[in-house]
């Protein structure tokens, strides 16, 4: 029988009692330990980010919502392999990454390019008549890789760090530097070649 | 258009795009709640890299032992001290790159296909600078001997580093069967090392830096048919 110190885990093994804090790191320690108050806790304070995360590049919301399930079920399912004491955030993006990659393996497999495409311009006419900022963001973005957008995404719009969107896109901080400095290229072209005038920019700013 | 503007768009972006709506937040805590029990945490990385290391090292070794050190008999000092010592290092640094592979979010210091481009070259430059005996005698047929004799045993070395880390969760199935066959081509290269007598440098440059660099390709096959697999089942 375990001490008041320690847990019983699923495998009968003994761990520590985790600490009583509420960074996203201490919740992931108490949510492997089975406590269900954290659980909770770490889905309402990590499921908007990840679900900005997945509305950026969903083609629906219903899309973004079932990606937002997937991701958690996951998380569910390999929780043990989050280690105490490393960054909590890359964990959560690295799981969620590897969920919209299979989401989007098996919507190509699916779907022909064709139907997804146009499904794809439907949503962003739609989205823009919800939200013109919005429309105006999928506007800027598209011209680059899948990649740089993704990066970018975490890194402007979550506004995670270099070293954490390195951890979460497992790659190297200098890999995630070029990706940035390539998509800023880019879209500096972009945006000079469409003609952008001083007007628009102030208005998108 | 600056930097600057670019960022000040990608910020204004953030508030328009919403939260997601609680009773999906609320039937995702409900859909966990049934098995949510502890669970006992990955061992920390320095002990799983350890644990592979020590794969490698015993699947070498009882490769070798079981036909005999020839090879390392035959190699004077510096050679063995070059030779082992370069292997230790690269093994360290695929086990390395294998553990961080396996769990979500791990720091990567440089891609798997560069790592295996890297190790590759420097087994090579390694042998190509400390033997030299120009001379090729039967080098296919002997080459393709030792290359089979490798990946005999990078094959059980790949197997087990897989066992070691069942655990956890390969982002990336592709490189995780990568860094796993190129571990097992290590320990393959190991024991041919403690083994093959032949020291000719282009057979030791050729066909022993073959076997990491086709036992690495065999695990990323491996990884993307298992890949394959899953999606079709699931």
């Amino acid at each position: 029988m375990p001490d008041e110190a320690e847990i019983q885990t699923e495998d009968g093994a003994t761990v520590p009692r985790p600490p009583a804090e509420s960074s996203f790191e201490s919740l992931m320690v108490r949510y492997q330990a089975g406590d269900f108050a954290s659980a909770t806790t770490l889905i309402e304070a990590c499921s908007p980010r990840l679900y900005r995360f997945f509305l950026a590049q969903a083609q629906s919301r219903a899309d973004a919502d079932d990606l937002l399930q997937e991701t958690w079920l996951r998380i569910h399912r390999v929780r043990h392999t989050y280690r105490s004491g490393e960054p909590a955030l890359p964990w959560f993006y690295a799981i969620a990454r590897h969920v919209r990659i299979d989401h989007y393996r098996k919507a190509m497999r699916n779907a022909t390019s064709a139907l997804e495409l146009d499904a794809r311009a439907s949503v962003s006419d739609a989205f823009s008549r919800e939200t013109d900022r919005s429309y105006d963001l999928e506007t800027l973005l598209a011209p680059l890789s899948e990649s740089q957008r993704e990066v970018l995404e975490m890194l402007k719009v979550t506004g995670m760090s270099l070293e954490e969107v390195a951890r979460a896109t497992s790659t190297s901080v200098g890999s995630v530097k070029q990706k940035v400095h390539r998509a800023y290229k880019k879209l500096r072209e972009t945006m000079s070649a469409a003609g952008l005038g001083k007007e628009r920019r102030e208005r998108l700013s | 258009m600056n930097d600057k503007e670019i960022d000040g768009i990608l910020k204004n972006a953030k508030a328009v795009t919403g939260d997601p709506d609680p009773e999906v937040l609320r039937r995702i805590a409900d859909s966990i709640v049934p098995s949510l029990r502890p669970v006992r945490p990955l061992p920390p990385a320095w002990r799983m890299t350890g644990a592979l290391i020590a794969v490698c090292a015993a699947v070498s070794l009882a490769g070798a032992l079981r036909v005999g050190l020839v090879g390392f008999d035959k190699m004077d000092l510096a050679q063995r001290v070059a030779v082992f010592s370069g292997l230790a290092i690269l093994v360290w640094a695929a086990a390395r790159a294998m553990v961080a592979e396996m769990i979500p979010g791990s720091r990567r210091t440089v891609a798997p296909v560069v790592l295996l481009a890297m190790s590759c070259v420097a087994l090579a430059g390694l042998f190509a600078l400390m033997f030299h005996d120009s001379s090729i005698e039967n080098f296919v047929s002997i080459g393709l001997n030792c290359l089979l004799t490798g990946l005999l045993h990078a094959v059980p070395a790949a197997l087990l580093s897989w066992l070691v880390l069942r655990r956890g969760f390969a982002m990336n199935a592709v490189a995780a069967g990568l860094l796993a066959g190129m571990l097992g081509g290590l320990a393959g290269v190991g024991m041919l090392e403690l083994h093959c007598p032949n020291f000719e440098t282009a057979h030791l440059v050729v066909w022993h830096t073959a076997v990491v660099l086709l036992s690495a390709v065999l695990g990323a096959v491996t990884g993307l048919v298992a890949r394959r697999l899953a999606r079709t089942i699931a």
